[in-house]
């Protein structure tokens, strides 16, 4: 799940040179927010539309594990199998477990970020169970081994070209084209058999609804369709933030899911399953496995400030808004999650220490916050990640020379910030130096310290007083209307 | 401890759980709409998807309908939820015609019934409900009305009744998931045909799904 | 009326005139200034790097410096957001300096936001023949909900032409540490800051925010040295016609 976060600053900078994610990140930051915003215009009062939203995913939070309580009990009374696994290992050997009772020697599996979390494709391929995705974008990631670029359109900014060659090899096109939709064409015909034929079904849920027991699930292509009614199991699969209270809970967070996420009133398909099919039915899954995974989040869910993360309902619109994103684009994120959400959440996942560039590359500009539906607070929890990091680094006395001088420095600037006297002493000492870095006024380059300013940056040369000495030149300015104006220390 | 009860535990022993006051449910325009404008909402989100909608005085004016889409298009064989949906007498009109319908009731098992809707040229179904707000037909799936076929063949025709048209989604999912024992085993909302944009933000219809969908309603109750 | 002024470390470093173009508009708008002397910043870098407890200590100085004062006044909207949601939440579990925190936020303002709302002055009796735009910057718009009274200030410069430019509500790539420890990405920001502000025709871009003047001019005088940003209160203070 989590393989290049170390590479952020260098994937970020060949990211921001290369040309074709350059020409669809600006695409995206212009183009995704006007059809959200032409989406949610729908709505009589967009701002009424947010609150409520936002609320019904507060509600989730608090009354989470009585919510999946309920969840459970109403699919199992409709025959759903469910099952509860507690991290990416346990969840992949259920579903691998499953394939082996089944026989199967393929399934084929509808988007789901939680399975490219746990890594279950490598898990079921190297025990000999072949696996297809089935949604356009994964196909193409699957096939080209690449990092989702999009949370919601993983391949989408990959060059035709590249596509038709990857699928020529794996022979999903006879013949090479750069044509969009000949390419889908051919992913549609060779993957037509295997639908046809299909033993076993993977899918992710986008809403469980715990008053009626139905797993819900949002698509424009038809795969989860087809997944979900063709062979005679089906697995789905959901973290444990996935449910909802009510089914009218659940088709008013579709339309906000949808707005946010691709502009759209609604997806082509919004199918709604409870349990397994009956006994009279024709076709759709005999098995409704439904896997409730933890994976960290009880854990996020323990802490009170980080639970709101689990708030979250995947529609991508943080990315679409997000400043930093829209110049990198998904790569140097590193994992499954990019942008905002995958800054809250990769972090509390894979750890702070080790993730420090997905909670520092971030200006905290309040784009997420603003425009999330779920009410989630990016910015804050961001925050809260430095100072987690901080504590961390106090507390393991890290003995390497550079926390040791941040953490002095840090203490020496709080304490040159708690006396006035001290501030104004220690900037006299360093204004004539770094003054004599400078060249007509301005400081082009200093030899150490804060470089990344100067790359592309002048700054000023710090004027000869501070406010603090201005002050007491200030001029008493006479009020026009005559009442005397003054000026006072204090 | 298994990993239920684990996972339960960890999450209702964390502290400070409040419980949300909700504001007032924002309400919805479409609710307001009479069945004129219904119908002109309909129409014009479904177009919007490339879909398509016929309205029909009767059902005999709905199979001349339905004839005329199957020789546009060049349509020979179909599967459909039955032989006649909504007095529609699809089998009798494909005899006529030479053109082959299967029935899934007639077919032995699933393996039939698969072949049988990967093979046709289009689905010709019911719909138990239109909503208004999207131009969107809501598909209760049961013994009588498999799921596959209107999810499989390349082209899906589905003929409704003008009384079965609602504002908004809420309205059908009252009737839907009323009785939590009479839920359906899959109820899906269907609004136009299979579409993406994966490739370069560049949307092209029927990825698996249908590319294209036809709607006759039928405006005698 | 008295105000205090609170004047922002890089504004006291790095852009006194900002602080003493404050001081002007307020004077002409017949307040009397009080400067407390032991004030120094608020705190924001330590916070924003993670460093609470010395932010915390830092808070505790600025509520003893200004504690007293009924109407705290800066030209740095992301400092005003600081004292005015971070020094509550930094102070949480110490309850007397939190219940202070609590009063002071409803008693700091940033500059343009006193002017108009409190104020009630559109016009502060400045003029300027040319054409302006306007950067929002993060915690000015999103951060205090402050976007009409700056813009009805400059409307209020006789002779002053308002132009719309493109992404004004973008950020500018400052976001402290970030301008420095992401310098690509925040370069490719400020780029197209510039960029937009420059294909607007705009003679000057005003702001409400140190931090982004210090970005945006640092990046035009390296790249455009012939355009300019400036603060809005210098920009106003600088235009006031002569009495």
């Amino acid at each position: 799940m989590h393989s290049h976060i170390n590479k952020f600053i260098e994937t970020a900078r060949e990211e921001l040179k290369n040309e074709p994610s350059q020409m669809f990140l600006m695409m995206v930051s212009l183009g995704a927010p006007i059809l959200r915003q032409i989406g949610m215009s729908s709505f009589p009062d967009i701002a009424a539309a947010e609150s409520y939203s936002r609320a019904i995913r507060a509600d989730v939070i608090a009354r989470l594990p009585e919510l999946l309580e309920e969840f459970e009990k109403n699919a199992k009374a409709r025959g759903a199998k469910v099952l509860w696994a507690k991290d990416a290992a346990e969840a992949n050997n259920i579903i691998l477990d499953i394939a082996y009772r089944g026989d199967v020697s393929y399934v084929m599996k509808g988007k789901s970020m939680i399975t490219e979390e746990i890594g279950l494709n490598d898990h079921l391929i190297k025990n000999g169970v072949e696996v297809f995705e089935t949604d356009l974008g994964e196909v193409i990631t699957q096939n080209l081994n690449l990092h989702p670029f999009h949370l919601v359109g993983p391949a989408i900014n990959v060059p035709p070209e590249k596509i038709s060659e990857a699928f020529l090899k794996k022979g999903i096109i006879k013949k090479a084209s750069t044509d969009p939709v000949e390419l889908g064409g051919g992913a549609r015909k060779y993957l037509r058999d295997k639908f046809r034929n299909l033993q076993m079904g993977i899918v992710g849920v986008n809403m469980a609804v715990a008053e009626t027991g139905t797993i819900i699930n949002v698509e424009n292509e038809g795969n989860i369709r087809l997944i979900k009614s063709s062979p005679k199991t089906l697995v789905a699969i959901m973290s444990l933030e996935k449910v909802v209270p009510t089914i009218k809970d659940a088709i008013y967070m579709t339309r906000m899911l949808t707005r946010n996420c691709t502009g759209q009133k609604i997806t082509s398909y919004v199918s709604m399953d409870t349990g397994p099919k009956k006994p009279d039915e024709q076709d759709g899954p005999e098995e409704l496995y439904i896997i409730i995974l933890d994976n960290g989040r009880s854990e996020i869910y323990r802490d009170f400030k980080t639970r709101e993360i689990l708030k979250c309902i995947r529609c991508g619109a943080c990315l679409n808004t997000c400043p930093v994103y829209t110049k990198i684009g998904g790569y140097p994120y590193g994992a499954t999650y990019c942008g905002p959400v995958g800054q809250v959440l990769t972090p509390m996942l894979a750890g702070i220490e080790s993730t420090a560039d997905l909670y520092r590359a971030c200006t905290l500009c309040g784009m997420c916050k603003q425009i999330c539906p779920a009410g989630i607070d990016h910015p804050s929890l961001l925050l809260s990640y430095r100072a987690r990091q901080i504590e961390l680094k106090k507390q393991k006395g890290k003995k390497t020379m550079q926390s040791r001088g941040e953490n002095a420095m840090a203490g020496l600037i709080s304490l040159g910030m708690s006396h006035g006297w001290l501030w104004n002493f220690g900037l006299k000492i360093t204004r004539p130096l770094m003054n004599s870095l400078a060249k007509d006024g301005y400081i082009g380059s200093i030899p150490m310290g804060a470089q990344g300013w100067f790359g592309c940056r002048d700054l000023r040369a710090i004027p000869s007083k501070t406010f603090h000495e201005t002050w007491n030149d200030l001029p008493s300015l006479p009020e026009p209307s005559g009442s005397a104006s003054k000026k006072e220390d204090s | 401890m298994p990993a239920r009860e684990e996972i339960l535990e960890r999450l209702k022993s964390a502290t400070k759980r409040q419980n949300v006051d909700r504001p007032a449910k924002p309400t919805l325009s479409e609710i307001t709409l009479n069945r004129e404008q219904m119908i002109q909402r309909f129409e014009s989100e479904l177009s919007g998807r490339t879909g398509v909608l016929y309205q029909a005085g009767d059902k005999e004016d709905a199979l001349r309908i339905l004839l005329d889409i199957i020789t546009a298009e060049g349509l020979k064989s179909f599967v459909a939820s039955s032989e006649k949906i909504h007095g529609v007498d699809i089998a009798f009109l494909c005899s006529k015609n030479g053109l082959s319908v299967t029935i899934p009731k007639d077919l032995a098992d699933r393996d039939s019934l698969r072949n049988a809707a990967f093979a046709a040229d289009a689905g010709i179904t019911s719909a138990d409900f239109a909503v208004a707000e999207t131009g969107t037909l809501g598909l209760i799936f049961s013994h009588n009305h498999p799921r596959l076929l209107s999810i499989a063949p390349p082209l899906h025709i589905a003929i409704i009744s003008v009384k079965d048209l609602y504002p908004v989604y809420e309205n059908v999912m009252e009737i839907v998931f009323k009785n939590t024992k009479e839920i359906p085993s899959q109820f899906s909302f269907i609004t136009g045909p299979s579409a993406t944009s994966d490739i370069q933000g560049i949307e092209f219809k029927g990825m698996h799904g249908p590319k294209k969908v036809f709607v006759i309603m039928i405006m005698q109750e | 009326m008295k105000v205090s002024l609170f004047i922002p470390c890089t504004v006291d470093i790095m852009m006194p005139e900002i602080g003493v173009a404050a001081h002007t508009l307020l004077s002409v708008l017949g307040m009397q200034t009080i400067y407390h002397k032991e004030q120094t910043c608020c705190g924001q870098p330590l916070f924003n790097a993670g460093y609470r407890d010395e932010a915390k200590r830092v808070a505790k100085h600025f509520i003893e410096v200004f504690g007293e004062d009924d109407c705290i006044i800066s030209p740095a909207g992301s400092c005003v957001c600081m004292v005015k949601y971070h020094y509550p939440e930094l102070l949480a579990d110490e309850p007397s300096w939190h219940k202070r925190a609590c009063g002071l936020a409803g008693r700091i303002h940033e500059l343009s936001q006193y002017i108009v709302d409190v104020l009630k002055v559109t016009d502060v009796g400045a003029k300027y023949t040319g054409k302006v735009a306007y950067h929002e910057s993060c915690h000015v718009l999103r951060g205090l909900n402050i976007s009409d009274q700056p813009k009805k200030l400059i409307a209020g410069v006789e002779g002053a032409q308002f132009v719309e430019f493109d992404n004004s509500t973008a950020c500018c790539g400052f976001g402290g540490e970030f301008a420095i420890g992401y310098p690509d990405i925040s370069e490719a920001m400020v780029r197209d800051k510039a960029a937009n502000f420059i294909k607007s025709g705009a003679d000057v871009l005003l702001l409400c925010e140190p931090g982004c003047l210090l970005n945006i001019s640092g990046y035009l005088h390296r790249n455009h040295p012939q355009k300019t940003a400036r603060h809005l209160a210098s920009f106003l203070a600088d235009n006031l016609k002569k009495v």
